[in-house]
């Protein structure tokens, strides 16, 4: 199969990924959107790796699943401490760097 | 080529390092060692120096940035070698006041003390362009984080004035020197050594602007009159014996900059200038003076009689007289200046002991009567502060108003209106302390030994160099002879 | 040993000493410190008169000698090194210096006793020695300049010495800065002359002064006023008179010893010395005999109306030392000298007489509470009359002679200073009157309750000791003077001192006794060998006998008229007052010149203090410089602050906009 269709999904869940990072304000919507992101990535990452015929691309797939665990286990981790301290969970509530 | 001026200036910092790592009891130890170490070098180079030499000595001369033709190059000579030993010497003077007195966070404190002597002699060794820069703006660092976390009530407004002000200085300073190197050398190869700008000067409009904004950066440094915005906030909030190396030996870098970088590289732009930076002068002397006889807080007192003393400093170096006399007084006095107000500041930490906490003199007085010893030790100080002939101080001064009687008559004539006031204002501040009724809240005491350890072998060198001031003149005078002939020429 | 050891030994003594009293101050008991500071100053003395046989026992030519110690600040063609001068001028100060020293040191060792600050006052006294002599012995403007300046800080610490009286601190900063102003003055007209030779050293700025200046200069008369404002400061002369009477504040040692022996009489010493100078500048000159003229007008007018007992002998030292600058500017370069050293002698005996009475008053020096101690004190009695006698001129006591020789070269000079000679008779006339004015109040007349109780044996000693300037009751901490100070009729060593010095000032005089003995003269010859002057001035034996009896005259005329208005008709005074209203106010308020001084500088200095600190670092440093600065940032800072919304994903889409673009844009332009 062409290496274009691998490149136009991975470019679509990318930006699904990026519009809800940017337009939901739960944390974990926006952590599972990062997850899109970083899966799109993986995708084009596996379709490039096939199209070329080297394993690389595959082997920087798994370590980004690892990462991508790791974050969510962070991700999580903030996300519940929110909610013990029983503090807003909304982002726009997070704005101290207002000017 | 040696290791020695790279270990002079890095080891205070790397001992300070070394503190932080270990436990708390021994860490004053090591801010010590790492003080002391450098004043048994600057010591040993001062009987090792040979004065009737021209040019550097010790050199280090290595390849640091090569694209940008930066090199690490260090050197000594007539110009900064007693500076050097200044240095040397109140860094461990003070270092040796604070590790009897810690302070909360003294490790910390240590870390800050140890970058700052390490930027300082830095300062005072660099001899390329881009080296100074680096270590001038470097020592705003530790002396940010030593007045925001130690210092007095108004610390962090205290301590943002400042570096606003002296980042604006830098700034300039630091698009100046950029601009120096890259406008010397059009098609070759880029270089920020002293040595070699000094071979290919800039055209005498483009040295004008370049030399203007060197020198706003050392004006505000030093401060002078109206740069001095930031000094009564600082000097009020940071700690005593901080300030003392402070206003001991930082000015002194703004001082010795004029003489090392100002002069030699842009000398036309220096000759074009000179009276504006005399009128500075002249000002910084009268206002310094008549504003040091108005406060009532010593801090302000001392500060405001340095923007005098400064004053006279930065006199001296554009007094441009042929025989470089000016100059030379500047130099002498620069050291002296560092030499007795040290001193006077941890004086004032004494004597706020004695008056609950108070450095206000309208609180103090009579503190003499129970403490003979630090009272002659005042005295001395307070003498060579108002630069009475016979303290080396006076020989400064002399040289100072020579040159400048010389190049300048009725600058010279002004300018010894300042001598009467040093002496009223000194005078002020030691009677209104010392004598009189004794204040409500004053115990009189004399000083403990943790205080003349370190107090006496200071007021030892000032009675030492007051009998033989000769020692730093000699060194200099080659030194400031070739600065000086740069623009006199 | 030869000259040049017992120069240095001369200065090494009392320097030691007073380091030795410093370091040991708790080590040994106070009496000690007082046998130890004068027993140096003894040894200085010692070394003075050894130096003074071997000086005599040179040829004439070899009596210039200098002896060099070390590079002091040699550099850049400044040759300022240690070094100091034995010629017959400094030969004749040293004697004199150490000689008066000591005899006051030893006057101090009882006078002193039971002091709280014995062996402070010890240090400095001692410290003031070596800096007098360090003027003295310098040989060149530098060396000169910095024992100048140490003087100034011995007289300072010295005033200073009770620092706990607020008039004694006043007094003490008010005689710092004047003398400062003084160096300042030095050191400027030092620069003048420096340009011109291009050296410091005295001898070779003498040779080199003739071809580098012409006569009357414009460099050259500059540089000798300023060198006169120093040696005004430093001699109280007008205008820079000011502090002498307050000085008065000191012990009175101190008076006797720094303020009317020897510090004081430096100015003469520098115009005598600077004297190749000020022949070749002779407009500087007149000037200073002009000055030294009205110097000596105006403080006998003072001291005629003065009631403080030593203002009246410090406006009198004021006096005589306008005496001997008018002399030693107008070239009478040894009658000046010759005055300067029996001044030393009568005014130190008159002050510690003086010492003797307010030490019987407990402190108080007011002459209308004094009176009737002539019989309880007969020795003060007795050495305040000589002193007197001295002092008005009365024949044959050495003031007679010294002081009439510079009148009667006055006349010699046969121009204007002839007016100035005229002058010195009318202000002769008013030392006899003042003089004895004093001496018939403080011990004629009706015995005060101080001398009543003295004559039955005990000394007065008020409840609570009070300052008579400011009426604070005194701290015992520091001291003051006051009951504890001693007699001269109880103490032996003040009679010894005392005794000395009456001997000295009544035979004083033959060293240099008009047409019979001029051996003062003929041994300042070597110094003064290339002044143009010193041979030609000359009276001749007629103007010396008339000027001889004209002077007696008026001395015994003046004591007349002294005891006619203070004894016999004690209620003309008041009358007199009366009628002269005008002249008294200006009298007893000291011509203004205070008032002058504090309206012309003080206050216009504190007045621009306390603007600079409250207008103008606020509204220019502050304001101007501060707020331009911080105002353009803030505005800046405004006009970006709304980008700052603070919402995470504004940043966010921030990032990838300019991520997609930066890509776009290499994608383009690929």
């Amino acid at each position: 199969m062409d290496l274009t269709w691998y490149l136009v999904v991975s470019a679509l869940i990318f930006c699904i990924g990026a519009g809800g990072v940017l337009v939901r304000r739960n944390p974990l919507v926006i952590l599972l959107c990062i997850e899109l992101m970083l899966n799109a990535a993986n995708l084009a990452l596996v379709g490039f790796s096939r199209a070329h015929g080297n394993m690389d691309g595959q082997i920087f797939a798994l370590i980004v699943m690892v990462v991508a665990a790791c974050e969510v286990a962070i991700g999580l981790g903030l996300i519940v401490a929110l909610f013990r301290r029983r503090l807003p969970i909304d982002v726009d509530e997070l704005r101290e760097l207002q000017g | 080529m040696t290791i020695h001026l790279s270990i002079l200036v890095f080891w205070p910092l790397l001992l300070a390092v070394l503190g932080g790592l270990v436990p708390r009891g021994v860490a004053p130890l090591f801010a010590v060692v790492g003080s002391l170490v450098p004043l048994g070098y600057a010591v040993i180079m001062l009987i090792d120096f040979d004065t009737a030499a021209r040019g550097l000595q010790y050199v280090t001369d290595d390849a640091w940035i090569d694209e940008l033709g930066i090199r690490y190059t260090l050197g000594v000579d007539g110009l900064n070698l007693w500076l050097v030993a200044l240095t040397a010497l109140l860094f461990a003077a003070s270092a040796m006041w604070v590790a009897l007195r810690p302070p909360v966070r003294a490790k910390l404190f240590a870390i800050h003390f140890g970058i700052a002597e390490t930027a300082v002699l830095g300062a005072f060794l660099a001899q390329d362009l881009a080296l100074f820069v680096l270590f001038f703006d470097l020592m705003l660092v530790p002396f940010y984080f030593l007045l925001g976390q130690w210092g007095g009530p108004e610390r962090i407004a205290a301590a943002v004035k400042m570096v606003v002000y002296t980042l604006v200085g830098s700034l300039l300073m630091l698009a100046a020197a950029v601009a120096t190197a890259v406008l010397s050398s059009p098609a070759g190869e880029l270089t920020f050594s002293l040595a070699e700008l000094q071979q290919n000067l800039l055209g005498e409009n483009t040295q004008k602007l370049l030399f203007a904004a060197f020198a706003l950066a050392f004006l505000i440094k030093m401060p002078s009159f109206p740069f001095h915005g930031w000094m009564p906030d600082a000097y009020r909030n940071m700690p005593l014996p901080v300030l003392a190396v402070f206003s001991g030996v930082v000015s002194k870098v703004a001082a010795y900059g004029f003489l090392r970088i100002a002069l030699p590289l842009f000398p036309e732009a220096a000759a074009d200038w000179q009276l504006i930076l005399l009128i500075i002068a002249l000002l910084s002397i009268v206002y310094g003076s008549v504003q040091a006889y108005t406060q009532t807080n010593l801090r302000l007192i001392l500060g405001y009689s340095s923007i005098a003393q400064l004053g006279f400093i930065t006199l001296g170096i554009f007094a441009l007289d042929p025989e470089g006399r000016g100059a030379q007084g500047a130099l002498l006095q620069a050291v002296n200046h560092g030499l007795v107000v040290a001193p006077l500041f941890l004086i004032v930490v004494l004597l706020a002991t004695r008056t609950a906490g108070s450095v206000d003199i309208r609180d103090m007085g009579g503190i003499a009567t129970r403490a003979p010893v630090l009272a002659t030790l005042f005295m001395i100080v307070t003498l060579a502060t108002l630069a009475m002939p016979g303290s080396a101080n006076f020989v400064g001064e002399f040289f100072i108003l020579l040159g400048v009687f010389q190049s300048k008559l009725a600058v010279a004539i002004i300018a010894s209106t300042g001598v009467v006031l040093a002496s009223v204002y000194a005078l002020r501040m030691y009677i209104r302390a010392m004598h009189n009724r004794p204040g409500p809240t004053v115990t009189s005491f004399d000083l403990g030994m943790r205080d003349a350890i370190v107090l006496v072998p200071l007021v030892l060198v000032i009675l030492a160099f007051a009998v033989y001031p000769q020692l730093a003149l000699e060194a200099g005078e080659p030194a400031v002879q070739a600065a000086t002939d740069a623009v006199t020429r | 040993m030869s000259l040049e050891t017992y120069g240095w030994l001369v200065l090494a003594f009392p320097l030691a000493g007073t380091i030795l009293i410093a370091l040991t101050w708790r080590l040994l008991p106070a009496r000690a410190h007082g046998v130890i500071g004068t027993l140096a100053i003894a040894l200085s003395f010692a070394a003075s008169v050894l130096a003074f046989f071997e000086l005599e026992s040179r040829g004439e030519e070899e009596r210039q000698v200098v002896a060099h110690g070390w590079d002091y600040a040699v550099a850049n063609g400044v040759d300022a090194t240690v070094s100091i001068l034995i010629d017959p001028l400094s030969m004749l100060m040293m004697l004199v210096v150490s000689g008066v020293s000591m005899l006051i040191h030893l006057y101090s060792v009882a006078y002193m006793g039971g002091d709280r600050g014995y062996t402070r006052f010890f240090a400095y006294l001692n410290f003031f020695v070596f800096s007098m002599l360090l003027l003295v012995l310098a040989a060149n403007f530098f060396l000169l300049i910095v024992g100048w300046a140490f003087v100034g800080a011995a007289s300072y610490l010295l005033i200073s010495f009770w620092y706990r009286r607020r008039t004694a601190t006043q007094a003490g900063i008010k005689a710092f800065v004047i003398n400062v102003v003084g160096d300042v003055g030095l050191v400027l007209g030092t620069y003048f002359i420096f340009t011109g030779t291009g050296t410091l050293d005295f001898l070779a700025t003498f040779e080199e002064v003739g071809s580098a200046f012409s006569r009357n200069d414009g460099d050259l008369v500059a540089g000798c006023l300023l060198l006169l404002v120093g040696a005004f400061a430093k001699s109280a002369q007008v205008p820079l008179h000011t502090w002498l009477p307050d000085a008065m504040e000191g012990p009175t040692p101190v008076s006797a010893l720094i303020h009317a022996a020897t510090m004081v009489t430096a100015g003469v010493y520098l115009i005598a010395r600077m004297h190749p100078l000020f022949e070749l500048a002779p407009a500087a000159a007149d000037v200073g005999a002009i000055l030294g003229c009205a110097t000596m007008i105006i403080a006998a007018t003072i001291g005629l109306v003065v009631t403080d007992l030593k203002r009246v002998i410090a406006y009198s030292t004021m006096s005589q030392i306008g005496y001997m600058v008018m002399a030693v500017s107008s070239a009478a370069y040894a009658a000046g000298m010759f005055h300067l050293m029996t001044h030393a002698f009568f005014k130190a005996l008159l002050f510690m007489a003086a010492g003797s009475v307010i030490a019987a008053m407990a402190g108080t020096q007011d002459l209308d509470r004094m009176g009737g101690f002539r019989k309880v004190m007969p020795f003060t009695y007795a050495s305040m009359v000589i002193g007197g006698l001295v002092l008005s001129g009365v024949p044959p006591f050495a003031g007679f002679f010294s002081k009439d020789e510079i009148i009667a070269l006055m006349f010699a000079h046969e121009d204007w200073h002839v007016v100035l000679g005229v002058l010195g008779y009318v202000g002769s006339l008013m030392t006899a009157i003042y003089t004895f004015r004093m001496i018939f109040r403080a011990f004629w007349g009706d015995p005060v309750p101080e001398a009543r109780e003295l004559e039955h044996g005990h000394l007065y000693h008020p409840e609570h000791p009070t300052n008579p300037a400011t009426g604070e009751i005194e701290d015992t901490d520091v001291g003051f003077p006051g009951p504890e100070h001693h007699i001269a009729e109880r103490e032996g060593p003040m009679k010894i001192a005392m005794g000395a010095l009456a001997v000295l000032a009544i035979v004083g005089g033959v060293v240099q006794i008009p047409k019979v003995n001029e051996s003062l003269h003929h041994f300042l010859e070597p110094t003064f060998a290339d002044s143009r002057l010193y041979e030609e001035l000359e009276a001749s034996t007629t103007l010396t006998w008339i000027g001889l009896i004209v002077g007696a005259t008026i001395a015994l005329l003046g004591i007349a008229i002294a005891y006619g208005l203070w004894v016999r008709q004690p209620d003309r005074p008041r009358m007199l007052q009366q009628r002269f209203a005008f002249l008294h106010r200006v009298f007893v308020n000291k011509w203004y010149f205070d008032e002058a001084i504090e309206l012309l500088v003080v206050r216009p200095m504190a007045w621009l203090g306390r603007f600079a600190s409250s207008t103008f670092e606020r509204a220019v440093v502050d304001g101007a410089l501060v707020g331009t600065t911080s105002g353009l940032v803030r505005l800046g800072s405004a006009a970006v602050r709304r980008m700052q919304t603070g919402y995470l994903r504004y940043y966010a889409a921030l990032l990838l906009m300019g991520i997609t673009s930066l890509g776009a844009y290499f994608l383009i332009s690929a």
